[in-house]
């Protein structure tokens, strides 16, 4: 059996229902601390009829739910995670200590501002790290995601566009091959948008640019490497063409991994560049997020930058809450700071004489991993890629393999698949994301199992990828199911 | 560098297979006056694992922070007992590495983690479904107020002047590129009258909102404010800051709300200077194809086995681009299964029991108070409104407390500009004991 | 599958049947199999009128979303309700219970391109 040359195996795996099925009674009380009276009679007026029905478990049986349900799961630490767009890279654990330190930990967002000089310079600090990394002259941390960036960015845009007089300005193009959140976020943000076909090359046409811009253009959003991970190489002219027509450039830096420490967006002619630091920064995704989505702004867009912000005097920190210009506030607090904790710690662990080995290694892998697979996997788009490379199915279509199958066939292997049929501007994308934190062991691994696939179609012998995953706990779930008749809570 | 495991050797064979002289040409799509001098950024120096711990420690002393003060602030987050288990759970790298559960196959235990936090929190908040969750409470509320317009097709909205400030304004901002009039209703006392709330209500109007436990903590009947949104056809959106005080009070469903959003950070997730927390998005299931967020739902495997997914995607940015119900992506998941995991430990009577010790402490502070502070009056779960003589008699106080290591509250004009800085916003949890409470009131007459 | 000759097409791949002032509006076999399993149809409200080439409805599957849009104008005078909760339907029989709401056709109905079933075989062999 190949397998064998690979990581995965079928070991015990604990069946575990959900916590509501446990049969007991919930435990006696637990030792609480706290004052313990009796409520008020004004307040015992407003008692719950009917408790909540939540079951609660004793301590050690709590452990083994979470642990067991933690043992179905693939993470970062687990194995290979080429997720394209996602820059999965190793989290350092000592990051995950210092956030815990009780006083970056219990520290309320509402204290006095002496009594948090450690924290904000800190998120001083950072902010300049990453003006300094991305290019810009500022930075504001309070988006707390990639998306939640966008909408700041935008309404930056829109204020500058504003006291420019021209409120008409209201179309954001977007190329067909950006992220979802793009659209979305030009849509939340009160402008339409007008999708920009892209070039044969997978990059933005210049013609099909020039086509749409005119007086109502508010900005292009674009992502530089792009979605089909190449760089845009006439950015600087793109730049230019949207400045002229009277747009500003949005820049989706959910790619700066590509970039870091060797190149610098903001010296290319962007306007702004979110950056998601639970990418390009290994803050610990958590299976969904919380993430941090900070903007970089030249100083067209700085005059326009959320408050709260922190500013310094003489080494002392402090909150400034109100600006005129301001775009105002999009969150309750400053940001998500236990996330900057890491994203700060990650930084300083490169610092300036390695910060550009991650742009160089996670372009190495990315281009390592394409050239062993060229010749077995069609690629849409010739030439060097930076930090991810695309692939598509087309080659394995003709033996009724999808990219689907080839991504379930990868789990029983033991790898996390690639990001499937995303950009969508091919059909039966795969988008392999290396990162710099992967062992050419690794790579080499997970490029023989690729290879195996292929060679699989090639011979008809297809079955086990029809079939796959057969390894996990679960095998492929019936997601119409799901949408048809949606169960979201436990009725039992 | 110790996270980059390439050795130059490596690194020579990598290129020579890819068919490349150096490291530089892999870059050579770049235009050169684009490429930076490698090194020459300003940064420090990199640092070591114990250089990483020193300069952190370093820092973290100079905070003071729940943990070596009494820590009486409120206003949306709160200092509530964060288990070990929760910890420890949401540190185990298959939770805490893992990226959206887009492979539900090798994600099982994220998507059952999330199936019984919508449940919990579902049940908690008395609605019928949740979302996997927003960012925080301002963003969820905004969410909420954007749902609404979508469910009702109109476009004003009303809030209550009582609704954390915070959220307020997050929520404005949100709406502000949108078309339709955004309401405010002052509430002129420290509590919320609903009749000023009902009066502005009419029929253009697509959600109310308030927040229950009010922002100053008080806590009211919402049923007359149902019966004028069905009067109106108009959604009844409720708010909260602190979600343990549905372990003790009536859930905003049980009045039956229509979206209920809040803060979730209460469930065993630390205070962190302001997130990651958690935003709570709950409501009536008719409309679920309009609520925001990623979803996890109930399915079966090609082997008829229970699993779970991500599922009702067509709502969202990925599929529906521009006309997605809302731009999310990434979320703040890892705090759903922190929230799953203390709800989890805690069962109906620990959040019972939380809630009144919440609550008690908040009494006996009240019932403490010397004659020159005043309380708002009526009923409050665990945060209050103080007042005092004057701005210069509650700043003497603040300043004896905090002599004694006790954070006493926070500003009301921090939060309310064109106040008067008299007004002290204070709030209790398990975390504070008797002797916390007497010492604050200790402080207090030392003060006077 | 074999096409009811009483229907005209959309190059949106929608049918309609009219018959007197009723009209019955549906999405092609094409069309539901491009989408897949369909797993939610949105339904207007009764007494909404609609323009020609005006979007109604949406019809969901798992990873597609796509508008309904209106072959002639007219008032919605009955939807159907069984795709509420069988969804499905308009898989497995798309002209005739997978139909998806019926319309009171407006008197200043503007002539739209309607093509027989012929010529919409023809457009989609195109
Ligand atoms: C290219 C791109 N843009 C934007 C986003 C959105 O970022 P976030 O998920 O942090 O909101 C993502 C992440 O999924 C992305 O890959």
């Amino acid at each position: 059996m190949s397998e064998n040359k690979y990581s995965a195996t079928s070991g015990i795996q604990q069946e575990e229902p959900l916590l509501f099925e446990h049969a007991h009674e919930a435990p006696e009380s637990i030792n609480l601390p706290g004052v313990k009276g009796e409520v008020s009679s004004d307040l015992a007026a407003f008692k719950r009829k009917t408790p909540a029905n939540i079951p609660g478990l004793s301590e050690p049986e709590t452990v083994r739910h979470f642990v067991r349900l933690s043992q179905w799961n693939h993470g970062i630490e687990t194995g290979f995670y080429p997720l394209g767009s996602c820059t999965m890279k190793y989290n350092p654990r000592v990051n995950e200590q210092i956030a815990r330190l009780p006083g970056l930990a219990h520290v309320h967002p509402d204290q006095p501002e002496d009594s948090v000089q450690g924290m904000l310079g800190l998120l001083s600090e950072l902010q300049g790290w990453l003006a300094e990394i991305a290019g810009f002259s500022d930075v504001t941390l309070q988006p707390a995601a990639g998306a939640h960036g966008e909408l700041a960015g935008l309404m930056m845009i829109r204020k500058c566009l504003d006291a420019r007089g021209e409120q008409n300005r209201k179309k954001v193009l977007v190329p067909d091959s950006a992220h979802g959140t793009n659209p979305a976020s030009a849509a939340l943000c009160g402008m339409y948008t007008v999708e920009l076909k892209s070039g044969a090359d997978g990059r933005i046409d210049l013609d099909e640019l020039k086509k749409h811009l005119d007086d109502d253009v508010a900005a292009l959003m674009m992502t530089n490497p792009n979605t089909a991970g190449t760089f845009e190489t006439d950015i600087k002219e793109i730049c230019q063409l949207v400045h002229d027509a009277g747009g500003l450039v949005y820049g989706d830096g959910a790619n700066l991994n590509a970039l870091v420490g060797v190149a610098r967006p903001g010296d290319m002619g962007l306007d702004c560049l979110h950056i998601n630091v639970h990418k390009t920064f290994s803050t610990p995704h958590g299976g969904g997020g919380p993430g941090a989505g900070p903007v970089a702004v030249n100083d067209t867009l700085k005059p326009f930058l959320p408050v709260p912000r922190i500013v310094e005097n003489d080494g002392v920190f402090s909150i400034e809450t109100e600006d005129e210009q301001s775009i105002g506030t999009i969150l309750s607090t400053l940001g998500q700071s236990g996330v900057y904790m890491r994203a700060n710690a990650y930084i300083s662990a490169f610092g300036h004489n390695h910060i550009h080995q991650i742009a160089q290694d996670a372009v190495l892998n990315a281009n390592y991993v394409l050239s062993k697979l060229k010749s077995v996997y069609h690629v849409p788009f010739e030439g060097l890629c930076k930090h991810e490379c695309l692939l598509t199915d087309e080659w394995q279509n003709k033996h009724g393999v999808k990219t689907l199958d080839i991504a379930k066939r990868l789990i029983d292997l033991g790898f996390h698949p690639m990001t499937v049929y995303f950009p969508l501007i091919v059909h039966g994308a795969m988008l392999i994301e290396p990162t710099e934190t992967e062992s050419k062991e690794t790579l080499d691994s997970f490029c023989d199992a690729m290879l195996e696939i292929a060679a699989q179609c090639e011979a008809g012998d297809t079955q086990a990828l029809h079939d796959a995953p057969l390894k996990p706990i679960r095998r492929r779930l019936d997601e119409t199911q799901a949408a048809r008749k949606p169960v979201l809570v436990w009725e039992g | 560098m110790r996270y980059l495991p390439h050795t130059n050797t490596d690194r020579q064979a990598m290129l020579h297979d890819i068919g490349v002289n150096n490291i530089a040409d892999l870059f050579a799509d770049i235009p050169s006056e684009f490429h930076i001098e490698l090194g020459s950024m300003n940064l420090p120096e990199g640092l070591s694992e114990t250089g990483i711990v020193r300069k952190f420690t370093k820092a973290a002393e100079k905070n003071r922070h729940a943990g070596n003060t009494r820590c009486f602030l409120g206003g949306g987050t709160y200092h509530h007992f964060v288990p070990a288990v929760v910890d420890y759970v949401i540190s185990r790298g298959e939770f805490l590495t893992a990226y959206t559960p887009y492979q539900p196959e090798i994600a099982q235990g994220t998507l059952q983690a999330l199936f019984e936090y919508q449940t919990m929190i579902a049940r908690l908040t008395g609605m019928e479904v949740s979302n996997a969750s927003m960012y925080e409470a301002a963003t969820a509320t905004a969410e909420a107020a954007l749902m609404a317009r979508r469910v009702t097709r109109k476009t004003r909205t009303v809030i209550a002047g009582s609704v954390n400030p915070r959220y307020r304004t997050v929520t404005e901002n949100y709406l502000s590129r949108l078309e339709g009039d955004f309401v405010e209703v002052g509430m002129g006392k420290f509590g919320t009258d609903l009749s000023k709330v009902i009066a502005e209500i009419d029929n253009k109007t697509a959600c109310v909102i308030v927040q229950y436990p009010d922002f100053y903590g008080s806590v009211y009947d919402l049923a007359p404010l149902r019966e004028a949104c069905d009067a109106h056809k108009c959604l009844m959106v409720v708010a909260f800051s602190d979600v343990s005080a549905f372990g003790l009070i009536e859930s905003p469903g049980a009045y039956g709300a229509d979206i209920v959003v809040g803060s979730g950070q209460a469930l065993g997730i630390p205070m962190a200077y302001g997130g990651p927390h958690l935003g709570v998005f709950t409501c009536k299931k008719k409309y679920l194809r309009q609520m925001p967020g990623r979803v996890c739902g109930l399915t079966t495997d090609a082997d008829g086995k229970r699993g779970f997914v991500l599922t009702l995607s067509t709502r969202e940015q990925h599929i529906r681009r521009e006309k997605a119900t809302s731009n999310i992506c990434t979320n703040q998941g890892l705090m759903c299964t922190a929230a799953a995991t203390y709800m989890t430990l805690m069962g109906d009577a620990g959040l019972a029991t939380i809630a009144e010790h919440s609550a008690a402490a908040l009494d006996l502070l009240v019932s403490k108070l010397p004659s020159h502070v005043v309380a708002a009056s009526g009923a409050h779960y665990n945060e209050t409104v103080l007042t005092f003589e004057s701005g210069d008699k509650r700043d003497a106080f603040i300043a004896e407390a905090r002599k004694q290591d006790i954070f006493a509250g926070i500003p009301l004009e921090k939060f309310e500009k064109n106040i008067e800085p008299k007004h002290l916003l204070v709030a209790t949890t398990e975390m504070i004991e008797e002797d916390d409470v007497n010492e604050l009131i200790a402080a207090m007459e030392v003060a006077a | 599958m074999s096409v009811p000759t009483d229907l005209k097409f959309t190059k949106e791949h929608e049918w309609v049947r009219i018959e007197g002032d009723t009209a019955t509006f549906g999405i092609s076999d094409h069309a539901q199999e491009a989408l897949g399993d369909i797993v939610f149809v949105e339904l207007p409200e009764v007494g909404r009128s609609i323009d020609a080439g005006e979007a109604y409805g949406v019809v969901e599957s798992v990873k597609a979303v796509s508008d309904t849009y209106a072959p002639v104008a007219g008032e919605v005078i009955e939807i159907n309700e069984a795709l509420e909760s069988e969804a499905d339907l308009v898989n497995s029989d798309p002209y005739g219970v997978g139909w998806i709401i019926k319309v009171k056709i407006s008197d200043n109905n503007a002539e739209t391109e309607l093509m027989n079933p012929e010529e919409y075989t023809e457009f989609l062999d195109e």
